[in-house]
């Protein structure tokens, strides 16, 4: 289910070329406007259909399966931190659907290198970084008590 | 400077009459090269079946009060301001390239029509005309050089032309040798500015005559589909969910 852009709506500000983690989202030559580039590579992810300020980005259906005349539309709004989505059923339904977005806001992650290098030892546990604390436990259970042969 | 009717020194080189019959000869070339857009590219076909759909989509009707509202709406926000850009930078380069070609055009046509030989029309023409000209070049330059999306945003390396710069980089050529040619008129530089006045005469037939391969239109098709924006939104016919209260058109930029 590739993306495409409407070229009457794309203002070609160019947030979609930014946010698209398959790099496919690219500036047409001649219009200057937004294009999917490899549509077979779309990972259906609405990462640029989020984020396009004019929602000029959409998302199609394969014929063969997806029900023809339906839409999937979305507005995410980061001020409200409310995501709403819009769906067009083939019977001509409409409904709509609203959530808070979930995900972290943007820029709050810290970034790896705010973190203090690991210990020289920890190479050779078992636990991976950060944890067992990024996990909120205190420890992880171990096997130790079994042995090799069971 | 400011107070001198280039086109009468243009005169030196061309007749007022034949000065005159090339801008007539220029607006037809832009009239028709849209015209041939609109057929040429389904453009007009395209936006009569957007318009039907959005028609046998839309859930309430509009009154004579509220289209006009629209109207008013998209000519102050959509068309004056260049409210649907998001980003400040663009939206303040489109303004000055906008405004000052339509000062450029409108003083243009009044000193070739009206003044076409007096050296010394009424101050505030060719100081508009100036004015116009240096708003384009300002805005024109600041956009080629650090707005462009395919550069800022796709990756491409600034000196690379794509057939989507046509439009701008004539725009610039046309505007920088009008006042290339001003300046060397006004120093005495005749070669100089004989030199430069082809060239301007050469970039701006460029500019109007290639409207069916350059974003030349655009800036008429822009504040169509503005309207009909907005005319989906108040007639229930857009796709888009309900935006909640209190929301923002233009989300935060992150890159």
């Amino acid at each position: 289910m590739p993306t495409f852009t409407y070229m009457s709506r794309c203002d070609g500000c160019g947030q979609c070329v930014d946010i698209c983690p398959s790099d496919i989202m690219h500036i047409d030559p001649v219009y200057r406007r937004s294009f999917n580039i490899e549509p077979n590579f779309c990972w259906e992810c609405y990462s640029c259909v989020k984020a396009c300020p004019q929602h000029a980005i959409d998302v199609r259906g394969y014929a063969d399966f997806a029900p023809l005349g339906h839409s999937v539309r979305v507005l995410r709004d980061e001020k409200t931190r409310i995501i709403t989505w819009k769906i067009r059923y083939r019977d001509g339904r409409l409904k709509e659907f609203t959530f808070p977005i979930r995900t972290t806001p943007w820029g709050s992650i810290k970034p790896p290198f705010e973190y203090a290098p690991p210990m020289a030892g920890s190479l050779s546990s078992p636990l991976l970084a950060h944890e067992p604390e990024a996990l909120m436990v205190v420890a992880l259970p171990a096997l130790s008590a079994l042995g090799p042969q069971h | 400077m400011f107070t001198t009717n280039p086109f009468a020194a243009l005169t030196a080189y061309m007749s007022p009459g034949l000065l005159q019959g090339y801008i007539i000869l220029m607006v037809l070339a832009v009239v028709l090269g849209t015209l041939y857009d609109l057929l040429h590219d389904r453009k007009a076909r395209f936006f009569f079946q957007e318009r039907q759909q959005s028609k046998a989509a839309a859930t309430r009707q509009l009154g004579a009060g509220e289209r006009m509202l629209l109207t008013l709406r998209t000519l102050l926000i959509d068309i004056a301001t260049f409210g649907e850009f998001c980003n400040r930078s663009r939206r303040i380069s489109h303004c000055l390239m906008f405004y000052g070609f339509v000062l450029y055009l409108i003083t243009t046509v009044v000193m070739v029509f009206a003044y076409p030989t007096d050296l010394a029309p009424p101050a505030i023409l060719p100081a508009l005309w100036n004015l116009g000209v240096l708003m384009v070049l300002a805005g024109g330059y600041w956009f080629f050089l650090l707005l462009r999306v395919n550069v800022v945003h796709d990756g491409q390396p600034p000196w690379k032309l794509v057939r989507a710069d046509l439009f701008i980089v004539i725009l610039l050529a046309s505007m920088t040798f009008a006042l290339l040619f001003e300046f060397a008129y006004l120093a005495g530089y005749e070669l100089l500015a004989k030199l430069f006045a082809g060239f301007y005469i050469l970039s701006s037939t460029l500019l109007f005559i290639s409207v069916p391969w350059s974003k030349f239109a655009h800036m008429f098709y822009k504040p169509v589909m503005a309207f009909q924006k907005r005319l989906d939104e108040a007639t229930g016919a857009s796709d888009l969910p309900t935006p909640q209260e209190g929301a923002e058109r233009c989300p935060p930029s992150h890159t």
